[in-house]
């Protein structure tokens, strides 16, 4: 009832800026349904199998496919990333993550690179919305040394997508 | 004169609705990635026959071998300090027929770290080389037969094996 009050004593100009305001409301109501972003992986283990260094100079490891989806994000951008939790390790020995490296597919999408345990790597990137069921399939490589100590190595890599 | 104030509202409220529903959306997801390196040893020699050529002991108290120095090539992958080892071992003496020469006249010597000179044996592996831990190694080895006035005429063979292991 005030506003009632207040819309009569301001007369025609008033109830012109009312409408502007609802307006504005109208437009922002869909703004208030952020980003939202799934991902999936699978496998989530890999191995690269032991190999004559001279042979097989590269080691692939089974393909991995990243289902993913982007909603709400109509102008925004979106990426993946890749970022390994350390080394692989086995014990005390060591290779060194950088000598892992990764090939991706479909392109431009998706992108090939070689796997840090310091700095993010972009696996992915796009703009808008992606929908339901999209796929990449990456595949890594370890380059074979007769300079790895025998041994179980392991690591994590970290696969996380943002929007924007 | 208080319709101005009334529209400034209306966009700050529209600017702070449109700020909160812009946050960045995150997910995430792990793979552990594996890979298995298994004990594996490689050798490579740059001739399978050693030959020494028939030579006065006066002037040539030593024959070297006609091939010269043999290259060796070692790849070899071990546990963490690991040793990796070269050995060789003959399967018996020299011999033409009945005649024998010892395989301990045939003697060699070596280049590159890890590698040492020695003195063939028909009863126990001698080593070549050792080494510690995973490693790609090119060496040479040189062979050489002590001549003697005693030894008889005749075209002497002998085999020898070598053994490279990364335990």
């Amino acid at each position: 009832m005030p506003s009632m009050s207040l819309l009569s004593m301001a007369g025609c100009k008033v109830l012109v800026l009312a409408a502007v305001t609802s307006v504005l409301s109208l437009i922002l109501v869909p703004a208030a349904d952020a980003q939202t972003v799934t991902m999936t992986i699978s496998p989530s283990t890999i191995t690269f199998a032991s190999a004559d260094p001279d042979t097989t100079p590269s080691v692939a490891a089974p393909s991995i496919t990243v289902t993913y989806r982007v909603q709400n994000n109509v102008s925004g951008s979106w990426r993946i990333s890749l970022l390994a939790g350390g080394d692989l390790t086995a014990g005390s020995a060591t290779i060194g993550i950088n000598n892992v490296t990764w090939t991706a597919s479909p392109t431009p999408t998706f992108q090939a690179g070689t796997l840090s345990r310091t700095l993010a790597q972009t696996l992915a990137s796009g703009t808008g919305n992606v929908p339901l069921g999209t796929t990449g399939t990456v595949v890594f490589r370890l380059a074979n040394s007769w300079t790895y100590n025998v041994g179980s190595y392991s690591t994590s890599v970290v696969f996380t997508i943002t929007a924007p | 004169m208080k319709q101005p104030v009334i529209l400034v509202l209306g966009i700050a409220f529209a600017s702070l609705a449109a700020t909160q529903g812009l946050g960045a959306a995150t997910a995430t997801g792990n793979v552990t990635v594996s890979a298995t390196v298994a004990a594996t040893a490689k050798l490579t020699l740059s001739s399978a026959t050693v030959t020494f050529a028939n030579a006065d002991p006066d002037s040539s108290p030593s024959i070297a071998a006609t091939e010269g120095a043999i290259t060796i090539t070692t790849k070899g992958k071990t546990s963490t300090n690991g040793t990796i080892a070269l050995t060789l071992l003959a399967a018996n003496d020299l011999k033409s027929g009945t005649d024998t020469i010892a395989i301990s006249n045939v003697t060699w010597t070596a280049t590159g770290a890890g590698f040492a000179a020695g003195t063939m044996n028909k009863t126990t592996a001698q080593t070549v080389g050792s080494w510690t831990n995973s490693n790609s190694r090119t060496r040479t080895q040189s062979f050489a037969l002590a001549n003697s006035w005693a030894y008889a005429t005749g075209s002497y063979t002998a085999t020898a094996t070598y053994t490279l292991t990364a335990p």
